[in-house]
């Protein structure tokens, strides 16, 4: 019986040997400058347009949103959603609350925001793709399974390994995207205000439940629920790990349904039963600032079941699937 | 080896911490998404956002009202508001454009309801010069929301013709043309003293909400002018728009009608978009020119 520490140990010495990490904190310090960068052209842009006062700018864009709605020309989610938008913008202008406060955690929190069902995933993925179909790619498997251990206990190292890095690469994105837009905008900024809590029926906001917290509490949920996300995304990806026997065969199955989650967000109002699948359900973010829900029907309690069903699927099917198979190779 | 070893701790205790983190954060979220607890409020008001510009070498211009302000008809989108601005700035003088609140059909009792929002009064404190365009959707109420119905689907083609500035009488949209018969002039008038009550406490609110700034209200023409049966009863509708709003006006000292009317008349067919109702550009920049005169 050998305990299952030195094996998980194993397993973060191998990810950190292949510099998978390591690759994922460059992507981060390539990427996140450039957006910091296309962040503050827009910024000036602004500043010159409106004097610096954000309130012209806000009542601006709320101006321009309700003229868009009177053409018959735009798709009706469209309207719904710029309704959504005007309200809880004329709810911060009443209140004397600049939603977009510039400052590097306002950035970051925007950055997490635009992130969670694409950016992030990805970068889960580049670790988890690997994890078990790059030992048969190398041939290493056998190795491993001819030593005297349960082959669960070496999917089980190998996952608990992998959830480890899930918390470091989502702390990583965190922490690079504030220590990088805080060089522009500032650091400061985790005391402002956000609003939380617009209830959506159909175009309308119900305001009574609206509450603010500071931005840093904000920052917090945002990053429980990416970790959320995360793990579903893991999970998934270590299955389809397992099944593949190639790494790439592995990313490019992931990939695809990831891109296809996003294109679905897009144009699949109209299909209802789309909301059951994993890729859908990944904006939890939408939820707490109130952003109507790609599929009628949503609510945070069911993208947290669907996602949750999904993940416990798929460690099942890792785990009957690797332990029953014949490793030839 | 060794060096690994710290690695390894390192590594693994951050990410416990991490995760732990996450966790907890997971769970706040969860909980306040579903059990929102709305009673911490904002219960501060809106401190009067205040400071209106003192210094006044520079016109910060804003507008409110309708599709006019809004520069509905103008290709370029910049509208009367916007060509204004450009007027002022010329001759050394400086202009800015501080927020057009312009909206698409907008009637007199949408505005009074605007003007009440703090964000459209925040814009209005800091300008010390408000143009105001608003009464003619109360006035052609019906035609235009048909007449912009009938021309939704034909603006493609119609933008070509538009630009040309010689829409003939023969492209006008038939089903604009049948409507405009039931626009009994009379109608028009009958509303006239409750529409003119309510644009009088609109220009009262708006020197309320800034009474340091000129305001300038654009007076109506008449966009069905080209239509025999419409000529004069039109005419006699907006002239005497104008006249309960001059009425208005000459009372107020801050308060200025730019008139529009002979702008527009008997040359319609240069000065109105492909809509036959809303200006082109060069009709907006006739009567940018207009209030450009009035400012100065």
């Amino acid at each position: 019986m050998i305990s299952l520490l030195p094996l998980i140990r194993n397993e973060c010495m191998k990810i950190i040997k292949k510099k998978r990490f390591y690759v994922i904190l460059l992507i981060l310090l390539v990427l996140v400058p450039m957006f910091t960068y296309a962040q503050m052209r827009s910024a000036e842009r602004n500043r010159e347009k409106f004097s610096s006062d954000w309130r012209l700018e806000l009542q601006q864009q709320i101006t321009d949103n309700e003229n868009s709605l009177s053409s018959s020309r735009i798709p009706e989610e469209w309207k719904t959603y710029r309704r959504i938008f005007v309200q809880q913008m004329q709810y911060y202008l009443d209140h004397d609350v600049n939603p977009n406060e510039p400052s590097g955690v306002t950035f970051t929190r925007e950055f997490l925001d635009n992130s969670i069902s694409l950016f992030i995933p990805l970068l889960i993925m580049a670790v988890a793709s690997d994890i078990v179909s790059g030992e048969r790619t190398t041939g290493t498997i056998k190795m491993l399974l001819t030593r005297p251990v349960r082959r669960w206990k070496v999917l089980l190292s190998k996952l608990i390994a992998l959830l480890m890095f899930v918390s470091l690469i989502i702390l990583s994105a965190f922490l690079v995207s504030y220590l990088i837009s805080g060089l522009a905008f500032g650091y400061s900024g985790f005391n402002v205000p956000v609003f939380t809590g617009f209830q959506l029926s159909g175009d309308t906001v119900d305001m009574s439940a609206v509450h603010s917290v500071p931005q840093w509490e904000y920052l917090l949920m945002q990053c429980g629920l990416i970790w959320f996300v995360s793990v579903v995304v893991a999970l998934l990806a270590f299955m389809v790990s397992v099944l593949f026997r190639s790494t790439a065969a592995s990313i490019v199955v992931m990939m695809a349904a990831l891109i296809a989650g996003t294109i679905l967000t897009n144009m699949a109002s109209a299909w209802t039963s789309a909301k059951y699948l994993f890729m859908v359900n990944l904006g939890l973010t939408n939820y707490l600032a109130g952003t109507p829900a790609p599929i009628a029907g949503m609510t945070l309690p069911f993208s947290l079941a669907v996602l949750g069903v999904w993940a416990a699927v798929s460690v099942i099917i890792s785990f009957a699937v690797f332990t029953k198979r014949d490793i030839l190779n | 080896m060794n060096d690994f070893k710290w690695t390894w701790r390192g590594a693994s205790l951050l990410s416990i911490t991490a995760t732990l983190l996450l966790l907890i954060g997971f769970v706040y979220a969860a909980k306040d998404i579903i059990y929102p607890r709305g009673a911490a409020h904002f219960t501060e008001t809106p401190q009067s956002t205040a400071a209106p510009a003192a210094g006044t070498d520079v016109l910060k211009v804003a507008a409110v009202g309708d599709s006019l302000a809004k520069g509905t008809g103008d290709n370029t989108g910049e509208g009367f508001v916007r060509r204004t601005v450009a007027g002022l700035s010329t001759d050394g003088m400086k202009a800015e454009l501080i927020g057009n609140l312009g909206i698409n059909g907008l009637t007199t009792t949408g505005l009074e309801d605007k003007l009440k929002e703090e964000g459209v009064q925040y814009v209005l404190r800091q300008a010390n010069i408000i143009l105001v365009s608003i009464g003619g959707n109360d006035l052609f109420d019906g035609a235009q929301s048909m007449l912009n119905e009938a021309s939704e689907g034909t603006v493609p083609e119609g933008g070509a013709s538009d630009s040309a500035g010689t829409p003939g009488m023969s492209t006008r949209a038939a089903g604009g043309r049948d409507e405009l018969k039931n626009l009994d002039p009379k109608r028009l008038i009958a509303d006239l003293p409750s529409v003119s009550n309510r644009l009088e406490s609109i220009l009262g609110s708006i020197s309320r909400i800034n009474p340091s700034a000129k305001i300038y209200y654009i007076g109506l023409y008449n966009p069905f002018g080209d239509l025999r049966e419409m000529l004069i009863p039109g005419n006699q509708a907006v002239t005497a728009w104008n006249d309960a709003a001059m009425d208005i006006i000459n009372r107020n000292m801050d308060m200025t009608l730019v008139p529009t009317l002979d702008l527009f008349n008997g040359h319609l067919d240069k000065y109105l978009s492909s809509d036959h109702f809303h200006p082109n550009g060069d009709g907006y920049q006739r009567m940018a020119d207009r209030v450009v005169q009035a400012v100065r």
